[in-house]
């Protein structure tokens, strides 16, 4: 039999005699979520037991079990925690450093309390998962004369029309491209085409260069682009009134081209 | 006035608040509808009061909803399953994540993301987003602290959706406090000990 590899929460077949059968295992998302199960899955009170006592088997889990990435700093630090504890535990002797000078250490009772207070608002998380749409409190749906009056001002065809034609004048793609590519455009490349476009006569409206993109990625990314030569004080860019036409302009000392 | 003519009166005005919520499309605020029906807003609000005692205690198939001073007609919970083949309603799963947060700020609002992130111990930002895009919780203000964090708090959906008819219906949280308290004093007479040692 070939050995399979385990994926957490990914179910995995078994070739086990004749019917293979699938198991996923859980992944915890954050350390405290583990540390209960360990508590509770060993039958120990949550409110009593040493944690140092669940030390080797959660980091023995961390170890042999893949967590929840985003929260990795979590576990490690309070994997760090458990080692201080037992190791303090295991030195019966050392007198516990006064409470001035082990304000940053980490501390059993803090911990056991946000362990019982995570424990609460789990066990209420579940009661409440199961009363999730069993017993729905419907309100009543608001009717068509509840929706705001149509506008009064008249509409012609002509307005269908025109707004037709604005979707019809954004082209079709060239050929549909045999799988979905992410299509990776930088502001360099931009930058490049701006600095054509500039060369030929000196000055550009910008409208006009966005009215050439594809797709709105590649209109921000040139419209980044712009920003940037502003900034490089490669060119001025202009504007004589809302909305109207926005001229970018070569500057003289500037490095177009 | 008489006590007989008092009394039609109150009759009168409950009658007028559930005629009032039973066309009204949007939750209404007690001051808004003492003023609709003319009398003060302390008035308005011993009526519904009283219209949702009422609602309950007949067993009818509707009950009056309030979350904060918004009040709103829905269905009872007993009769809520049966609707759902009119009233056909998204059910998407919340998953046990997202229950977490979700619990967390339905019993501690308002409270900010960290305030979750706190008690769960793991990152929270996509779980609460979740919510917020679910309508489950919403954003309320911000906390007058560094950061001016969102605070959230649960949402009318929220209450339908788990059949609440106002946030006191939340189930009792299992004597956190007696096991907080419990614990205070395992850790007092921990250190009793070490003195006496």
């Amino acid at each position: 039999m070939q050995p399979v590899p385990i994926v957490p929460d990914s179910p995995v077949s078994f070739p086990v005699g004749e019917t293979p059968f699938t198991i996923a295992l859980p992944v915890f998302e954050g350390p405290l979520q583990l540390l209960l199960h360990l508590i509770e899955s060993r039958q120990l009170d949550v409110l009593t037991v040493p944690l140092a006592d669940v030390a080797d088997a959660y980091v023995a889990h961390l170890a042999r079990h893949p967590v929840d990435v985003v929260n990795l700093s979590e576990f490690v630090a309070t994997a760090a925690q458990l080692i201080y504890l037992k190791s303090r535990r295991m030195l019966p002797t050392e007198p516990l450093p006064a409470l001035t000078e082990a304000i940053d250490e980490p501390d059993e009772d803090e911990l056991r309390r946000r362990l019982v207070e995570y424990r609460t608002l789990r066990d209420a998380s579940i009661i409440l998962g199961e009363r999730d749409g069993s017993a729905p409190l419907i309100r009543r749906e608001p009717r068509e004369s509840d929706l705001p009056e149509a506008p009064t001002e008249p509409m012609t065809p002509t307005v269908l029309a025109v707004a037709l034609e604005r979707l019809a004048a954004i082209p079709e793609p060239a050929s549909r491209p045999p799988e979905v590519v992410a299509r990776e455009l930088t502001i360099g490349q931009q930058i490049t085409v701006l600095r054509q476009a500039l060369s030929r006569g000196g000055r550009i409206v910008l409208q006009t260069i966005l009215a050439d993109c594809r797709s709105r990625t590649e209109a921000a990314v040139t419209f980044l682009a712009t920003l940037e030569l502003v900034r490089r004080r490669e060119v001025g860019a202009s504007q004589a009134d809302p909305f109207g036409p926005i001229v970018i302009e070569a500057l003289p000392h500037g490095r177009a081209g | 006035m008489t006590d007989a003519e008092a009394v039609e009166a109150a009759v009168d005005l409950d009658a007028y608040c559930e005629a009032l919520l039973f066309i009204a499309e949007r939750p209404l605020s007690s001051s808004e509808i003492g003023e609709l029906a003319g009398v003060p807003r302390l008035q308005a609000e011993a009526a519904l009061a009283d219209l949702r005692e009422r609602l309950d205690e007949d067993g009818r198939g509707i009950r009056l909803q309030h979350h904060d001073d918004a009040w709103q007609l829905v269905t009872a919970p007993q009769v809520g399953s049966r609707l759902a083949a009119y009233a056909a309603r998204e059910v998407a799963r919340i998953s046990p994540a997202a229950l977490e947060a979700l619990a967390v700020v339905a019993y501690r609002q308002p409270c900010t993301r960290g305030d979750v992130e706190r008690v769960r111990g793991v990152d929270s930002d996509y779980v609460i987003r979740s919510l917020l895009h679910r309508r489950l919780v919403i954003e309320l203000g911000r906390r007058d602290t560094p950061g001016r964090p969102v605070l959230f708090g649960t949402t009318f959906t929220f209450l339908e959706r788990f059949g609440l008819t106002s946030l006191d219906d939340l189930p009792p949280l299992s004597s956190e406090a007696a096991q907080l308290a419990a614990l205070t004093s395992v850790v007092t007479d921990a250190v009793a000990v070490v003195d006496d040692a």
